[in-house]
């Protein structure tokens, strides 16, 4: 896992810092900011003494004066936990740390109550913990308030029960009851040792400091390193109660570190390039997202650009890519951490050599010119022999004191990528269609590749398609850039790529139509030409639509490959569709109704013509019958005629045919009954009629 | 173990301190963080600090943890995972690629960061959303003509890029001014895939090849086919994003201003921040999903819904449509919804009105064709979750009694018949009794 964590950091830093010989750039005015932006106090004060310590430190580090107010608030919170008795040594400590910055009145009285308590839990403290903050506590109240006595009588006890808990690798246990090791707790061991140093009435036992020294050298034999020359610690075990990162735990031993070695005589055994690799490990961050780690980057920084071992020394340069048209100078700085000057030094571009190539360097070692104004060492001309391209500049920092040479870390050689850009002219360019047999021209065209021309062509499968043009530098040398596409795009939005290969002088391509018939799918038609030239050191990379070629390609064969299906415009897919309205059926032609009206006259008329008959042949009721019986049965009879003819027009009107079937069923059988007795009785008059 | 009782006690307010996602509620709330590196905590912490504001709570996990799992005794307990760890090969714990599938086919969502060199791992799960990432693992978008000046990266592979897709509910109202800063690997979106969208593609100059070596072929992904950022929205309104670059997530690029090759304009900040904050609201929910409510159809004139429709009838058709905020349902207001009256095929599809406050109506005559119809409402747009609504309802035809009636050309019928009967009773009586 640790190795997967530190594979995965290594592309985090990779990619933030471009390259793997990196450059790692000093504390700049975006941490300024960054700081103000991360340590907002809420309504006046930051959550914790903690915090309130972490924010007055990084803005004390970085200079910031615009520091928001929050000195009343914090003064009294500290004077609140100093004043508490139950507050914890963890308290204690941050809020001493925070009195140290803001020197707030605090009672003479109240120091040497916590003296006293403090030195108890010194006494008969077991854990890590309990000593580091009692003794740190007592460090910060000795810088506080002169009066009060901190000194420690049995300091060599002490000392020794806190190397007690060391391991053989040079790593602590947090307590004598905890097997487990941290590199985090040998931060921790190393600052809380220190204050016992220089907390001690008598001196202390130089054995013992020899062999601390042995631990601190051991601890960093246990560094870690990433591929761009950055150092770090991390912790082994990963299932502590209280997980510390590279971060904290690289922080916690520079504090240590620095801590030690300022209370102790002598020189400590470690290599400049570590501590430089350290430097480079905290400034390779970038600027972290949350104050916690920006408060350990920046009092790591400040930790390193103070410490007695060996103060590293950074060489940065503003801009490393550099144009050969616009003659701009190499510009090299070389700062402390925190990005002020560093001692009078010489820097030497030693060696540069392209990329990639394992060539000898291209130009001889020379000193930089040094300008005090801008406190930058300047090269002034690019040599004759740098062309465009990607070298790999080497730099060397000569100190002029000797005696800076034992104060400061340069790391040696320090390698620099760099990037020479410039314009690159194109000439010669031409376009041309080929007979394919003889190899003749058929019609042949000058480019402007930086104009705005637009040739038109037509060819057919047995030609081909002609593209050359030349590339140089400004030293007037064949430049080959990455990036040599010609692209021939259908009227249907088939694209073919081509890369333009070069033959040594001269960039050509030539496209033999027949051969290319089937990957083109067969598609007649116009394909547009479009010549990509580009190269990451060309400044004037070239995007241009050449013109077009009308292509006149045989029929596809039966099996011949589909072009493939074009993308989807999401545009036009979730688009509202078009409405729909329903064609409804036309109802039926109808004839006026003054039509239906003249022929509902004609269809009455026979009627008429009927009645009009009748009159006229004179007829009568006079077979009527008169006796009361027969009149009424008669009577009867019609009226059941008229009903059931009465019922037809119901029918119509509005009754169904079961209904009017019923009363038809009724209706019927009277009748039946009636017109059989009004028949029988006709029949009977007229029978009588005639006997008689 | 003093953690122990305080648990058992929380155990009968569990359903309550689980404010999951729902229909009623679809903002994603829990949300799982993968990461190579508990460092990108704080690299990226501008981004991830935008969610926790907006009321998200991320839980950080190293992507290789032991304990990380999904789900426990099948219920998920996260409501949208965040993969910033393009090197992982292998999950630890529970998760693999299948369960990852298995989140987004339960409608949860998913932001994909990869880089050059990610893993295989990275790219099946890419490949799975629809999304092929260029093969080459040392490859990366490389443009010479739109790329982000810089005074120390002279390689081109940091792209300044504007060609965005044109949507409000993906890159929300206000207009992205500056160009985003990329720098990673490109993919392409398979053209059998349907659902899944460039958001943020490469110029026409860019293309996808390793900087450091030599072409001798094309390169498989060239110009504007080479998506940057894609997101996708499942069918069931799972959504995922998935970029080729997870620096462009950093608080580096966040916080760095930006010149596009080419142009003078030099702006002051990138617009990764607003880009990929805006993208992450529609991700997770805040923006363009739709609920649709109280669909309701009648005749004109009336208040009730028919069991059945007649031919030729008059209706009323009315859907309410609302847009999730964030925290509340908000009136949807858009003038291309359409509603469908579906036999096999739409016979009538109208655009329907709007009273600006979620209701949407039309009226419409009943198609002269009887069977069994459908009222659909197929909304799909870009971006927004798609609304699918249908409702049964059959169509008769007249009945007997129902047609028109005493029409004027059948007045020469009815008088012949009644002329007719008429005469039968005259005829009825003369014949009886004429002497």
């Amino acid at each position: 896992m640790a190795r997967n964590l530190v594979g995965s950091l290594v592309l985090v830093l990779a990619i933030s810092l471009c390259e793997a010989a990196s450059i790692f750039q000093p504390i700049s005015e975006s941490h300024r900011s960054a700081a103000l932006e991360l340590f907002t106090p809420a309504d006046g004060s930051f959550g914790s003494l903690e915090e309130t310590y972490e924010a007055l430190r990084t803005f004390g580090i970085l200079g910031i004066q615009k520091k928001p107010d929050i000195g009343t608030g914090s003064c009294q919170s500290v004077s609140e936990t100093l004043e508490s008795s139950s507050s914890t040594t963890k308290d204690l400590f941050f809020a001493l740390k925070v009195n140290s910055i803001l020197e707030c009145k605090i009672d003479e009285a109240i120091f040497q109550d916590i003296t006293s308590r403090l030195k108890a839990v010194v006494n008969d403290g077991n854990s890590l913990l309990d000593f580091y903050y009692s003794i740190s506590s007592l460090v910060l109240i000795k810088d506080q308030n002169s009066r009060v006595d901190v000194l420690l009588g049995d300091a060599d006890g002490i000392f020794r029960s806190i190397k007690a808990l060391s391991q053989s690798d040079g790593r602590w246990r947090y307590s004598s009851s905890n097997p487990e090791s941290s590199t985090y707790a040998a931060g921790l061991a190393l600052e809380a040792l220190a204050g016992v140093i220089s907390l001690a009435s008598s001196e202390i036992d130089h054995s013992l400091i020899v062999t601390l020294k042995n631990d601190i050298v051991k601890l960093f034999d246990s560094i870690e390193k990433y591929d761009d020359g950055s150092f770090y610690f991390d912790e082994k075990l990963v299932d502590a109660r209280e997980h510390h990162g590279p971060l904290s735990t690289t922080s916690a031993v520079i504090r240590g570190l620095t801590a030690f070695a300022s209370v102790t005589s002598g020189t400590i055994n470690l290599s400049g390039n570590k501590i430089l690799g350290l430097a480079k490990f905290f400034l390779g961050i970038g600027i972290p997202g949350n104050s916690k780690d920006f408060f350990n980057q920046i009092d790591s920084l400040a930790c390193l650009e103070s410490n007695r071992v060996s103060v590293p020394l950074i060489l940065s340069l503003p801009a490393t890519v550099l144009s050969l048209t616009k003659k701009d100078q190499l510009k090299v700085k070389v700062d402390t951490v925190l990005g002020s000057s560093a001692p009078p030094l010489t820097v030497k571009l030693m060696q540069a050599f392209i990329s990639g190539s394992k060539d000898s360097s291209v130009i001889e070692t020379q000193e930089l010119r040094f300008d005090p104004e801008n406190a930058v060492h300047l090269l002034d001309v690019l040599p004759k022999s740098v062309d465009v391209g990607n070298y790999i500049f080497v730099f060397e920092i000569v100190l002029h004191d000797s005696v800076d040479k034992k104060v400061y870390t340069t790391g040696g050689q320090t390698q620099v990528p760099l990037f020479v850009t410039g314009v690159i002219k194109t000439d010669n360019a031409e376009i041309a269609v080929l007979d394919s047999d003889l190899g003749s021209i058929e019609t042949q065209k000058k480019l402007d590749l930086a104009g705005e021309t637009s040739v038109s062509l037509s060819a057919n499968h047995l030609q081909k398609l002609r593209l050359s043009f030349q590339l140089t530098t400004p030293r007037g040398k064949f430049f080959k850039p990455h990036q040599v596409f010609l692209k021939l795009r259908h009227e249907t939005e088939v694209e073919h790529i081509f890369v333009v290969g070069n033959s040594g002088k001269q960039f050509e391509i030539i496209l033999d139509f027949l051969g290319l018939v089937e990957k083109f799918f067969y598609l007649s038609g116009q394909y547009d030409i479009q010549l990509t030239v580009g190269d990451a050191v060309m400044e004037n990379s070239i995007l241009r639509a050449v013109g077009h070629v009308e292509l006149d390609l045989p029929e596809a064969p039966e099996k011949a490959p589909h072009p493939p299906a074009r993308p989807v415009d999401p545009y036009s897919r979730y688009g509202p569709k078009a409405e729909i309205t329903h064609i409804f059926r036309a109802p039926e032609k109808r004839p006026p109704k003054e039509l239906s009206l003249a022929f509902l006259g004609l269809t009455l008329l026979p009627f008429v013509g009927f009645l009009i008959g009748l009159l006229h042949i004179g007829v009568n009721l006079k077979n009527f019958p008169t006796s009361a019986v027969p009149v009424t049965f008669a009577i009867l009879f019609h009226l059941g005629i008229a009903a059931v003819l009465l019922l037809y027009a119901l029918f119509w009107l509005k009754w169904d045919l079961f209904t009017t079937l019923k009363t038809l069923g009724f209706l019927g059988a009277f009748l039946m009954f009636v017109g059989h007795r009004t028949l029988s009785h006709l029949a009977s008059t007229s029978a009588k009629l005639k006997s008689a | 173990m003093p953690k122990l009782p305080l648990f058992l006690i929380l155990i009968p307010f569990l359903p309550f301190l689980c404010t999951s996602f729902s229909p009623e509620n679809p903002s994603s709330r829990r949300v799982l963080v993968l990461l190579d590196d508990l460092a990108l905590k704080s690299s990226h912490s501008v981004y991830f600090k935008s969610l926790q504001s907006r009321g998200f709570e991320l839980d950080f996990k190293l992507a290789d943890d032991p304990k990380i799992g999904l789900q426990r005794y099948g219920q998920y307990l996260y409501d949208g995972l965040i993969l910033f760890c393009p090197t992982t090969d292998r999950f630890g714990g529970s998760i693999d690629l299948a369960a990852i599938l298995d989140f987004v086919d339960s409608g949860h969502d998913l932001i994909i960061a990869a880089d050059n060199n990610a893993s295989d791992l990275i790219r099946e799960i890419a490949t799975e959303c629809g999304v092929d990432f260029d093969e080459d693992p040392a490859a990366m978008v490389i443009d010479h003509t739109s790329y982000a000046v810089s005074e120390t990266e002279g390689d081109h592979t940091l792209i300044a890029s504007d060609d965005f897709i044109k949507s409000n509910v993906l890159l929300g109202s206000e207009k992205i001014e500056a160009p985003v800063l990329f720098q990673g690997i490109g993919h392409s979106l398979s053209p059998a895939n349907s659902l899944v969208l460039k958001v943020l593609s490469a110029s026409p100059s860019a293309y996808s090849a390793n900087p450091k070596s030599k072409l001798s072929n094309p390169p498989s992904l060239t110009g504007s086919a080479i998506s940057l950022v894609s997101i996708l929205q499942a069918r069931n309104n799972a959504r995922i994003l998935i970029s080729g670059s997870l620096v462009m997530f950093s608080n580096r690029f966040f916080r760095s201003g930006v010149q596009k090759a080419g142009t003078l304009t030099k702006h002051e900040k990138s617009s990764n921040e607003q880009f990929l904050t805006e993208l992450s609201k529609w991700v997770f929910h805040e923006r363009g999903h739709l609920k649709a409510v109280n669909v309701q159809h009648h005749k004109d004139g009336e208040a009730d819904e028919p069991s059945m429709y007649r031919i030729n009838d008059d209706l009323v058709y009315s859907v309410e449509i609302y847009e999730w905020s964030g925290r509340s349902w908000e009136p949807y207001v858009a003038d291309d919804v359409q509603v469908q009256f579906y036999m096999m095929s739409p016979y009538v599809l109208k655009n329907l009105s709007t009273d600006k406050k979620g209701r949407y109506f039309t009226a419409f005559k009943v198609p002269d064709v009887y069977g069994v119809f459908q009222f659909k409402v197929e909304y799909q747009r870009l971006g927004y979750t798609s609304l699918s609504l249908s409702k049964q309802i059959p169509v008769r035809p007249y009945r007997h009694n129902e047609y028109e009636r005493f029409i004027p050309a059948a007045y020469p019928y009815y008088g012949a018949a009644f002329s007719m009967m008429a005469g039968f009773f005259i005829f009825t009586a003369v014949h009886l009794y004429n002497k």
